[in-house]
């Protein structure tokens, strides 16, 4: 298939789905207004722990946002694995696999419509945020956590799309969900790593969405460095090549 | 009579059966009620639990105990939404026209699904005191503790229920009660389920000290961390029945506008 | 809803026949207590449907248009529900779930969930659940709307049996061959109010004329049906057919025929037909019947 019907494909899939968006409205109101929801009220309930010695900003929701942006990023991609698995169920989806276009460019309209839907939630946030106090974070520090959470609602949407597609269901929304909640807030979230408590500690350490958040977090809480950027930048690379790998296979062998 | 009540009895335990085992066989239902708070509760213990060193915390044995109350009222509250997803779609596939037709009284109707939701807020109750207690949680109320606010959680998901009934024969679609959930979660924020009520910061605070979730937060929470008292077991099913009396009121009015416009 | 006055005997059949927005539905959720009537009263079973609901909630049983069934559970669960909310004790409930599951031929399906059964599975689950407590009256609300012929015929004769049986059943239909065959008398109503009513073979005779049907080769058919018309009664074309209703009979065809031929158009086709319920239809209402004649034939598959 020539390079320009594989991109009128994946420009005709993203058009799909944002129609949805626009035809029902209301219902993508939830997933908007969550995260900020999330922000608020996580700030006002845990807003005191940065009076904790140890903790590296006296503003909890400067501290949090980036999270909150991974969150919003998040569920929207997860958002398009419940949609995929509504539509291999209707049946819709066994048409589109039929059809000539290659699995890559099915999969690059579906990844990237929710990246952009994911603006929607993210701008939001940054609005709202920036509305509450939150420290301004300079235009690279901005730029920089735009494009973390952008590239994370890629990842969220792989995930999503994998186990639809293994699972064929939408029973299996909440396994895509947890996976999401799971990957952001499994990580120093709440407070810096150091003053993480027994588990939490362990596995904070050892997730990579760690590093994407410490790099998307650095121009909310101080200055911007290019070590942080980069190991964030490199903990999402690494994170998609994999899921979006594993979205791949599975889109390869969806018609077996 | 005490046939009549007998054979109430039963139409509403097969209906309460039935409720109960469409949640366990749909894991979209399940999952708000126990993956998500349980998961919720792991990251509060481990990325807040610092805050049991700061001065102003009340001194508890730890805080994954303080903890437990938030949960247990979280999933109480997600119970409560279900079991109103779980009405509105019975009336969009018409399964609502079944009951209508059957010779049970219209309260039947409701009170089956507000038993199941009571009996899956209780589950909810044991789930998350048998967590804390194998993570290392104490429950200063002991045995009768326990018990107790087991019985307060199932009574708060039975309230939550009425609530999310009277939604559901109000919106009458499943999309529009799934659209609560956010709300759950902005009344939980302004309580004190997650954090005592004076760190909070203000305008929750204030808002925490009027909000009859703080009341059953507290009332969940203090048999656990401080032992069992009438003032602990006073405060839960006063603010209980604040809720309760919301969704009975609204869980009539909607549901005797239901059956005349049908 | 206009205004409807019906009577419906003890242990009779009858069929409420009409289009889609007739009001058939509308009038079954009125006599079985799922909505009020704005004006007026009804008698189900010897019971007032608003002020003796629960009377008649007892003595009826129900299988509506969107058979009502959860997806979730089990056929033999939907049984003993349906038992139990009807008061039957737990032997009777066993009893009665079995032996009707028997019946309806889904005792091997029994055990798995409604949402994996077909489309034909659930309406004869659905009419199972209707008779659970041995009602004197069952109201089926389009039973076989959608369904494959095979399962038609098999709903027609259970419900000829529970007949015989005594139950009185009151239905709603929009296949006229469906009343004329089933009912003992059948209402056919249009735009919220009675057209007419009478037993099949009365409705019919009272139109009484055969009609010839007929169809003109190269677009001929304004001038045929201005010709056509003067040889006996003017009827509505349907499908590019046209026709007209005969005095007598056979005898009438000939010179319809020639006038045509004169004309110099040419008679495609040509079919005496005898009276339906259709005709009653359009006498009474100058429209044919939706989906008349029609018999729908879809492929059952099992949905997920």
């Amino acid at each position: 298939m020539t390079l320009a019907a594989e991109l009128r494909t994946v420009w005709a899939l993203m058009r799909r789905a944002l129609n949805e968006l626009v035809r029902v409205p209301g219902a993508a109101i939830p997933g908007v207004l969550a995260p900020a929801i999330f922000m608020l009220g996580l700030t006002s309930v845990f807003g005191k722990l940065t009076l904790l010695p140890g903790f590296t900003t006296n503003d909890f929701m400067s501290f949090l946002i980036p999270v909150s942006l991974l969150q919003g990023a998040g569920f929207t991609g997860a958002a398009t694995g419940v949609n995929l698995a509504r539509d291999i169920e209707l049946g819709w989806f066994d048409r589109l696999i039929v059809a000539p276009p290659a699995r890559s460019a099915l999969l690059a309209g579906l990844v990237l419509s929710a990246s952009l839907r994911a603006l929607i939630p993210m701008t939001f946030l940054l609005i709202v945020g920036l509305a509450f106090g939150v420290h301004f974070p300079g235009i690279g520090g901005l730029l920089i956590a735009v494009v973390l959470a952008t590239g994370f609602s890629a990842v969220a949407a792989s995930w999503g799309i994998t186990v639809a597609l293994r699972f064929k269901t939408q029973s299996a929304a909440p396994l895509m969900q947890a996976g999401i909640f799971m990957a952001v807030l499994f990580t120093a979230s709440y407070a810096p790593l150091d003053l993480l408590t027994g588990w939490l500690h362990t596995v904070a350490t050892y997730n990579p969405v760690r590093f994407i958040i410490d790099a998307a977090r650095q121009g909310f809480v101080g200055d911007v460095s290019w070590g942080t950027t980069w190991k964030g930048l490199l903990a999402l690379a690494g994170l998609a090549a994999v899921i979006v790998s594993l979205a791949l296979r599975g889109l390869r062998h969806a018609s077996d | 009579m005490r046939k009549r009540l007998a054979a109430h009895a039963r139409v509403v335990a097969a209906l309460s059966r039935r409720s109960i085992r469409q949640a366990f066989r749909r894991p979209q239902f399940l999952a708000p009620i126990i993956v998500f708070p349980t998961l919720f509760l792991a990251v509060n213990t481990g990325g807040a639990g610092r805050a049991v060193d700061l001065p102003a915390f009340p001194k508890v044995h730890g805080f994954l105990d303080f903890q437990l109350a938030g949960s247990m009222t979280q999933s109480a509250m997600l119970a409560g939404v279900s079991a109103g997803i779980a009405l509105a779609l019975d009336i969009e596939i018409g399964f609502i026209d079944r009951l209508v037709v059957a010779p049970i009284s219209r309260a039947a109707i409701v009170l089956g699904r507000l038993s199941a939701t009571a009996v899956l807020g209780a589950l909810a109750g044991v789930w998350f005191l048998v967590i804390g207690l194998i993570f290392g949680a104490h429950i200063q109320g002991g045995v009768a503790g326990f018990l107790v606010v087991v019985a307060e959680a199932s009574l708060c998901a039975g309230a939550f229920g009425a609530l999310g009934a009277a939604l559901a024969l109000r919106a009458q679609t499943a999309s529009v009660v799934q659209g609560i959930f956010p709300l759950v979660f902005v009344v939980l924020f302004l309580s004190s389920a997650f954090f005592p009520r004076n760190l909070l910061l203000q305008p929750a605070r204030t808002i925490a000290d009027w909000n009859p979730m703080s009341l059953i937060a507290e009332g969940l929470r203090d048999p656990i961390v401080y032992g069992l008292s009438w003032s602990a077991v006073g405060k839960g099913l006063g603010g209980i029945a604040i809720v309760m009396s919301l969704g009975g009121v609204l869980s009539a009015l909607a549901m005797r506008r239901r059956l005349s416009v049908g | 809803m206009a205004g409807i006055d019906l009577e419906v005997a003890e242990q009779e059949i009858y069929a409420f026949l009409g289009p889609n927005g007739a009001g058939k539905t509308t009038t079954v959720r009125m006599l079985t207590t799922l909505l009020k009537p704005s004006g007026g009263t009804a008698r189900v079973a010897g019971y007032d449907v608003v002020a003796d609901a629960s009377s008649v909630r007892r003595s009826i049983g129900v299988a509506l248009q969107e058979a009502a069934l959860d997806p979730l559970m089990t056929g033999r669960e939907l049984m003993q529900l349906q038992a139990t909310l009807h008061g039957l004790s737990r032997a009777e409930t066993n009893r009665r779930s079995e032996a009707l599951l028997n019946r309806v031929g889904l005792i091997e399906a029994a055990d798995r969930r409604v949402g994996t059964y077909s489309g034909g599975m659930r309406r004869r689950l659905d009419l199972a659940s209707a008779l659970v407590h041995d009602p004197k009256v069952l109201f089926l609300d389009e039973p076989t709307t959608g369904l494959d012929p095979v399962s038609r015929i098999t709903i027609w004769e259970e419900v000829r049996k529970l007949n015989d049986e005594g139950t009185t059943v009151f239905l709603t239909t929009q296949y006229l061959e469906e009343a004329d065959q089933l009912a003992d008398r059948v209402g056919i109503i249009d735009d919220g109010r009675m057209a007419a009513e009478g037993t099949p073979a009365v409705l019919k005779a009272q139109i009484g004329r055969p009609r010839l049907e007929l169809t003109i080769a190269d677009g001929g058919a304004e001038r045929a049906e201005q010709i056509i018309v003067g040889f006996g009664e003017a009827m509505p074309a349907r499908d590019g057919v046209l026709m007209v209703g005969l005095e007598r009979g056979a005898s009438d065809i000939a010179p319809i025929v020639r006038a045509l031929d004169e004309a110099g158009l040419h008679v495609e086709s040509l079919n005496l037909v005898h009276p339906t319920l259709d005709d009653v239809f359009v006498e009474k209402t100058g429209r044919h019947l939706e989906g008349a004649g029609e018999q729908p034939e879809e492929a059952e598959a099992p949905t997920a």
